[in-house]
């Protein structure tokens, strides 16, 4: 190709600069706006043989549109003297003279520019760039040629961990922790900036060294007694030496790290979003990680007014019993299953019987709940105590999805485990989940009727919002590390399956890791599951 | 800049003059599609959606090694970009994955049906 640049552009770009680049690209390649698009539609065809496609290019001399593969763009290039041409896909810029398509920095620059000004007011967000390595980067690599890699077979990251006397609890949650692949990097990458008032004892630090430790690329189990002393001093609750249960650990611990680091995390840019994308109004890396915001829809029967709230959680308990999910009680129940008489007597067989799959008790945790006549609310609306329905969705999405299966019921009368055998997928989609996605079909609906698009079909559903408008948000996770309770409520155990690499699983039951494989994780009962998000939004 | 201006003027000017002189009174079904994706704006997002999940199946990598696999073989200094095209574009087209051409149909088939176009 041409070595030496192609002196036809230069020659344009000497008289007229980049304006004409920019005029067509802003016009024709990515149009900006809506009398831009439509301009694009309905003219961009090519001026001989009418096709849309065919590698379409225009003139950048005059206006005139031809396509590549017809030859007719070329032809007019020859005929006119017009040699640059640009296409209208990419905004390549091709030499019909010398034969090529030209890259020149200017006209790169101007198209990036425009190609990202009219990808955000298309609300497609930050458009995706797979990582490039700075030249800072690539100097570092270059001078530090020894490598440490993640290959099959190797057994970095996996450390057993010593059973301290019932503390399998904790050895499980450290387990998923240390295989959160964005929680990793960040301790890998040595971001934790410590303050002197944290030193010495710095909870933060500690669980840094940690992770180090995991990926030494020792093999030994590693003690945690210092870490568990850290915790007890810390969150006093869990203090002793009996079984405890692992959720309330790992709420525990991300509560115990996001209080360390809070202080030292960057303070957070103000503007009117700010409450969406971060509800919990703190940018410390297990917020980050780990917060998402749940959106509740309050709906007045009487006036339909809507009165909307959103929380911050770190993670999902899904009721595994009969009833609906939000509240607990038969008659409320009873309502939201009067109105869902339409559907299918299978559909409403396997509502009615509880459910079997991560899907199912998604769909009930986001279906609309009657509150009943015994719980009226007053409404901001319409000033007057009604009844109303509830229902909560996903107002953001966190990178970490943790969902909690209600295993264990504690009430007045009784303890016991659930040990309902549910389903969960390794790749999961959390659209039909979504804020967006559900309330613009249902929520003026009746409640449980949303429940009636099988959850195969949503969930590959388009994110649309209601004005049909296509959304780009891609909510797609994927498993990597799911925590078992095994036995009964009083002597139980804990382990954990985490993740090692894409497809590589392993068994970690305190100091002992064993190999596993994919079916064996989703065959087990599953008590905690945790989903990393596959594709991250850039900011 | 004005002289820009004017210029954009004069294609907006020529190009409605094509509009109305009649040519296009056959418009296939595809045109209209075609049309109203760019119209709204949502053919961009489609290309997008396509672009990542490319990206993301590692077949822009994939393709990549094609294309330098054709320079090596027909030499730096003669193979043209036509020649890269006419021998790589058999061979991405099939290392499309099934998923991604199932999502994007669908996709599709979905869009098109809430528009209403059957
Ligand atoms: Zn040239
Ligand atoms: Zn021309
Ligand atoms: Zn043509
Ligand atoms: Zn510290
Ligand atoms: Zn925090
Ligand atoms: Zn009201």
């Amino acid at each position: 190709m041409c070595d030496i640049g192609c002196p036809h552009l230069q020659e344009i770009k000497a008289s007229k600069g980049v304006e004409l680049y920019r005029i067509i690209f802003s016009s024709f390649v990515a149009a900006s706006n809506s009398v831009a698009r439509k301009r694009k539609a309905i003219h961009c065809y090519c001026f001989v043989c009418k096709s849309v496609d065919y590698r379409l290019h225009s003139c950048l001399n005059c206006v005139y549109f031809g396509c590549y593969n017809g030859h007719h763009i070329q032809d007019h290039a020859k005929h006119k003297k017009h040699y640059l041409a640009v296409e209208l896909s990419h905004g390549n810029v091709l030499c019909v003279a010398c034969g090529t398509y030209v890259y020149d920095d200017d006209l790169l620059n101007v198209a990036h520019e425009l190609m990202v000004r009219a990808g955000s007011r298309l609300g497609m967000g930050a458009l995706y760039r797979p990582w490039e390595p700075s030249t800072k980067v690539l100097e570092l690599l270059r001078k530090n040629p020894k490598r440490r890699k993640i290959v099959p077979g190797v057994a970095i990251g996996l450390r057993g961990l010593i059973n301290l006397g019932n503390t399998c609890f904790m050895n499980c949650i450290v387990q998923a922790l240390t295989h959160t692949p964005l929680l990793r990097d960040h301790f890998l990458t040595e971001e934790h900036v410590c303050r002197p008032e944290d030193q010495p004892g710095c909870l933060v630090c500690e669980v840094s060294t940690l992770f180090q430790e995991f990926y030494s690329g020792n093999k030994g189990p590693l003690t945690l007694h210092r870490l568990l002393h850290m915790i007890w001093t810390h969150a006093r609750h869990l203090a002793g030496y009996e079984q405890q249960d692992a959720h309330e650990f790992f709420i525990a611990t991300l509560d115990v790290l996001h209080r360390h680091c809070k202080a030292s995390a960057p303070a957070l840019p103000e503007n009117e979003n700010s409450q969406r994308d971060n509800p919990h109004q703190c940018s410390c890396i297990i917020d980050t990680i780990f917060t998402g915001g749940l959106q509740s829809d309050v709906v007045c029967q009487a006036c339909k007014g809507v009165s909307t709230t959103i929380d911050p959680f770190w993670d999902i308990s899904l009721d595994l019993g009969r009833g609906g999910n939000n509240i607990g009680d038969d008659s409320s129940f009873n309502t939201s299953m009067g109105s869902d008489l339409a559907l299918s007597g299978e559909q409403s067989k396997q509502t009615n019987s509880g459910p079997t799959t991560l899907i199912d008790c998604l769909e009930r945790f986001t279906r609309a709940e009657h509150l009943g006549s015994s719980a009226k609310i007053k409404c901001n609306n319409c000033q007057s105590y009604q009844e109303s329905t509830k229902q909560l969705t996903m107002k953001k999405l966190p990178v970490v999805a943790s969902f909690h299966l209600k295993r264990f019921e504690h009430s007045s009368r009784l303890h016991k485990k659930i040990s309902t055998y549910i389903s969960f997928p390794e790749q999961l989609d959390m659209t039909p989940f979504m804020s967006n996605h559900r309330n613009n079909r249902n929520l003026f609906n009746s409640g449980a009727s949303s429940s009636s698009s099988s959850s195969s079909d949503s969930a590959g559903e388009w994110n649309s919002s209601g004005s049909g408008s296509l959304s780009l948000t891609d909510n797609r996770y994927s498993l990597f590390a799911v925590i078992n309770h095994l036995g009964t409520l009083d002597a139980g155990h804990y382990t954990a399956y985490v993740r090692q690499q894409n497809n590589h699983w392993f068994k970690c039951d305190d100091h002992m890791i064993t190999k596993a494989n994919l079916q064996e994780v989703l065959d087990s009962e599953g008590y905690l599951l945790f989903y990393h998000k596959k594709l991250m939004e850039f900011q | 800049m004005s002289r820009y201006s004017e210029r954009r003027k004069a294609i907006e000017a020529s190009l409605d003059h094509q509009n109305h002189d009649g040519k296009e009174k056959k418009v296939n079904s595809k045109r209209a599609v075609n049309q109203h994706l760019t119209i709204e704006g949502d053919k961009e997002k489609f290309k997008e959606l396509l672009r990542r999940r490319l990206i993301e199946c590692g077949w822009r990598d994939e393709l990549r090694v094609l294309c330098r696999d054709t320079i090596r073989e027909r030499g730096i200094h003669n193979v043209t970009v036509d020649e890269i095209v006419e021998d790589v574009t058999p061979k991405g087209r099939a290392l499309v994955p099934d998923t991604v051409k199932k999502e994007l149909l669908q996709k599709i088939r979905t869009y098109l049906h809430e528009k209403a176009f059957k």
